[in-house]
């Protein structure tokens, strides 16, 4: 018995100490402060770990622990390909050095060596508007032609949609780096399988939590604080006023990482929170070259993104400015513009097919390049500079 | 000793002619029915009898066998009842049988002698070959649809058998016109806002074309819906009478039989197979679809009916009927119908995906109720949203359902002529002839093509529908594109899921 745990891997003690019942990353990081893993493991197992801030029933906990848990974390991070690192190995990322809540194991999936580049996290609501997952897929690839990875959560709305417009958007030399809250096996929510698994082939994602975990909201808070630890910029494209962006946007603060907010129209649900980092001092991103110049990153000369959008005719300029108070269906428009329905819902169907219009549910909205507000009147601008 | 009468039983929404032969011998008493009936034509013994003791006629205590003879299937119903009892009188030899040679009986009995009125007398007078009918007084209207050579109606049993005998002549009967009454429809001026929906029930119309419209509870789904009948050309006289043998058939409408507003019918969302397609009894009745054939059928939550029921009306939508197999054979009934469906979309029913509380687990578990070869079939799907205030408080009347049923009557009227058949119909192999596309739509419809944003069969259906918008323009010639961009954009993808990767 004994024999066989000592074939084992240093980082499978690792993984289990992570995986003991009752652990934070508070007490594993005290766990593994002055000894390693394998020691740390037996200490466990013996009961001769000895921490006065440990309550009984979490050292009983870890006592009755299953035995053969490190046996069982090598199996299952061998059969997903996941990697373990922990605070004292030599790949161990430099970006936590300091954090005084770094995570002290971490697996992940993909290179490490992709932590090396420029990163900007690109994060918001769920509940995003198609105008700004469009702006956050834009933002995204117009990044990855500077030689910026964005990071992101894989979490429904702005996340994904910030890591879709990397995928889909071909010149981009950069890789994506996800942190995800759930064990790196469990893919959360389901329907993200395939970016999650394109963002590990090309990537890196990586998370605090062993395989199996399972995606429970305590998890995504603590999550956030690594986003905001890797990130160099935090950019919020939308969100309301309390929710997880906002959690990452005070751990980003915490740290004094940069966070950057992208405008949305007043009174407009989905960018309430941004608006008021705004109104509380952030620098605002109206495109990319706002984040570049954060970033110190030189953009003069290399400003090779425009819109390669086909030009709306007047007529459909019209509806489309029209669309600039907010989301109508094809109703409201008509009658915002006084003008014939057949004649608006052609013009939505011609501007779909150039890429100006996206809809939901027959609710329509503009993808401008920019996400800034125009008043009715000023044109739509149709090349990013 | 031995009588044969005429007479006719109900099978789907048709008549069959039979004779019904009654034998009286000796043998201990007894009343044996042979030759298929069901539990419902046994039952017409008591009838019979109580009937024939009511009107002074005398039941004879004998050995009495009923043969029903001339129809394979089994025959239910109380249809027979008067035969029955004319049957036996004759073999009595209280009426000579030739005086009834000639003559077809079709009635229901009540136990004191009346005639009543008999579910199906449209459909079972058409089917009789005899020169001279016989039917309750209460179906006189209603058997006169049909025009039989002799109709006569007669309120009881004791008058029919005075009447056969010559002591009295028959009373007067209504004569055959088809008269069809003015009846008030919704009209298309009460619809405030929706002028797109309003447009898509225009085409919808036009080129009987299959239409779902998606939205919130209170944006006027089934009131669009109510008006469809409103904007179709009125029934002909021939198709009108289709429906009422129909209606007649399945027992409905017995007040409001011949009318020439296209049929209209919104069966709750609990509704059995059976009462969907038709079926059940041994006279398998007529279902909604062929109720509603020649009109429109409104299945409102359609995502709450039960899936088999939906899937069943794919073969009916196909082809225009519907038939009923069983062991013994099968049934064929007339189910030509413009469906239109009505659903929210999604759980909490919000429009609006930025007011929508609903997850998207719970949108795809809602979305998945429609099955795709069904969805496939609505040439026709928008959104509809609740009317906005301003359409509320807007003082200016709505186009009136007539000049709306003016252009559509046109454009039917112009396919018809062209093609022969409405423009939902036309077969894809002569799609290039009599629906020939520009250049730019061409280009148009490729690019929704290769965007994936349009299935192969929805490429079709695509190029109907944008017929039948140009027919409403009075464009004859090719679609120029305008038609297909707007035939595109009438065919959202409703039912997509919310979900961004």
């Amino acid at each position: 018995m004994q024999n066989s745990r000592i074939d084992l891997p240093m980082w499978a003690h690792a993984a289990a100490l992570a995986a003991l019942p009752l652990q934070t990353h508070t007490r594993l990081r005290r766990l593994l402060a002055h000894t390693d893993a394998q020691s740390a493991w037996d200490a466990v197992q013996r009961g001769t770990y000895v921490d006065e801030r440990l309550p009984q029933r979490v050292r009983t906990a870890w006592r009755e622990a299953d035995k053969d848990l490190p046996q069982r974390m090598y199996i299952q991070c061998d059969e997903h390909g996941i990697d373990v690192v922990t605070h004292s190995d030599a790949e161990y990322p430099r970006v936590f050095s300091g954090d005084p809540s770094a995570p002290a194991v971490l697996f992940y999936k993909g290179s490490l060596t992709h932590l090396e580049q420029r990163r900007v996290a690109i994060i918001g609501t769920r509940h995003a508007t198609r105008r700004g997952r469009h702006f956050a897929s834009q933002l995204a690839a117009q990044l990855s032609d500077h030689g910026v990875a964005v990071v992101s959560g894989l979490a429904r709305g702005i996340d994904v949609a910030a890591h879709v417009g990397l995928r889909e958007h071909a010149g981009g030399a950069v890789s994506p780096i996800a942190v995800v809250a759930s064990g790196i096996d469990v893919i959360y929510p389901r329907e993200h399988a395939a970016i999650w698994r394109w963002v590990s082939d090309v990537g890196l994602v990586m998370s605090e939590a062993p395989p199996g975990t399972r995606p429970e909201a305590h998890l995504f808070p603590l999550r956030n604080r690594i986003l905001a630890c890797i990130s160099e910029v935090v950019v919020v494209v939308e969100s309301g006023v309390a929710g997880g962006s906002m959690i990452t946007v005070r751990e980003a603060e915490k740290r004094g990482r940069t966070v950057m907010a992208v405008p949305g129209a007043p009174g407009d649900e989905a960018s309430v929170g941004t608006n008021a980092l705004l109104r509380d001092g952030c620098a605002p991103v109206t495109d990319a070259s706002d984040v570049l110049i954060e970033l110190s990153i030189d953009h003069r000369n290399e400003l090779s993104f425009s819109d390669v959008r086909e030009l709306p005719t007047e007529e459909e300029q019209r509806v489309l400015l029209a669309l600039q108070d907010g989301a109508a269906t094809i109703e409201i428009l008509t009658f915002r513009l006084a003008a014939d329905v057949v004649m608006v819902a052609l013009c939505l169907g011609r501007l779909e097919h150039k890429g100006w219009v996206a809809h939901e549910r027959g609710w329509w909205e503009a993808l401008t390049g920019s996400h800034t507000y125009s008043a009715p009147g000023r044109s739509i601008p149709h090349t990013i500079s | 000793m031995y009588a044969h009468i005429h007479s006719a039983t109900l099978l789907g929404a048709q008549g069959h002619p039979l004779v019904v032969e009654a034998h009286i011998g000796k043998g201990i008493p007894g009343f044996t029915i042979v030759g298929l009936p069901d539990e419902s034509c046994r039952e017409s013994r008591d009838r019979v009898r109580a009937a024939l003791l009511s009107s002074d006629l005398p039941w004879p205590n004998k050995r009495v066998t009923i043969n029903l003879v001339g129809f394979g299937e089994r025959k239910g119903g109380a249809a027979l009842d008067l035969a029955i009892a004319i049957a036996l009188l004759v073999a009595q030899e209280l009426l000579p049988q030739s005086a009834v040679n000639e003559c077809a009986f079709i009635g229901e009995l009540g136990l004191d002698g009346s005639l009543r009125h008999t579910m199906g007398v449209a459909p079972l007078v058409m089917s009789v070959a005899s020169r001279e009918v016989v039917v309750a007084q209460a179906d006189a209207e209603e058997a006169a649809l049909i025009q039989p050579h002799i109709l006569r109606a007669v309120p009881t049993l004791r008058e029919v058998v005075e009447c056969v005998l010559g002591n009295m002549s028959w009373p007067d009967v209504p004569t055959g016109v088809l008269q069809f009454p003015v009846r008030a429809i919704a009209d298309m001026s009460d619809v405030r806002g929706q002028s797109f929906a309003r447009r898509a029930l225009e085409v919808a119309a036009a080129g009987h074309h299959h239409m779902l419209m998606v939205g919130s509870p209170g944006s006027g789904k089934s009131m669009l819906a109510k008006r469809l009948p409103g904007l179709l050309p009125a029934l002909s006289h021939h198709e009108a009478l289709q429906a009422a043998i129909v209606r007649s058939a399945a027992g409905v409408g017995h007040d409001d039989l011949v009318s020439d507003v296209p049929p209209f019918r919104a069966p709750h969302h609990s509704v059995s197979m059976v009462a969907m397609v038709g079926g059940g009894s041994a006279h398998m009745r007529p279902g909604e679809i062929s109720l509603a054939s020649g009109g429109v059928l409104f299945l409102d939550e359609m995502g709450e009916f039960a899936p088999s029921v939906l899937d069943a009306l794919r073969q009916p939508l196909e082809d225009g009927v519907i038939r009923l197999s069983r062991a013994r054979g099968s049934v064929e009934m007339p189910a030509r119908f413009i469906l239109i469906g009505a659903s929210n979309p999604c759980p909490c029913g919000e429009v609006n995906p930025r007011l929508c509380t609903c997850s998207p687990h719970m949108i795809q578990r809602y979305v998945r109720r429609f099955s795709g070869p069904l969805l496939d079939r609505f040439d026709i799907r928008i959104m509809m949203n609740r009317p906005s205030a301003e359409d509320l408080v807007d003082e200016q009347p709505a186009e009136p359902s007539a000049a709306m049923a003016q252009r559509v009557s046109h454009a039917r009227d112009v396919a018809l002529a062209r093609q022969g058949c409405l423009n939902a119909d036309i077969p894809s192999e002569i799609l290039d002839e009599v629906a020939p596309l520009s250049e730019g739509a061409r280009d148009c419809l490729h690019h929704a093509l290769s965007r994936a944003t349009l299935s192969g069969r929805g490429y079709h259906r695509v190029r109907r529908v944008a017929r039948t918008i140009a027919d409403l323009k009075g464009a004859p010639e090719a679609v120029s594109i305008e038609y297909v961009e707007l035939a595109l954009q009438l065919r959202h993808d409703v039912m997509a899921k919310t979900v961004a990767v």
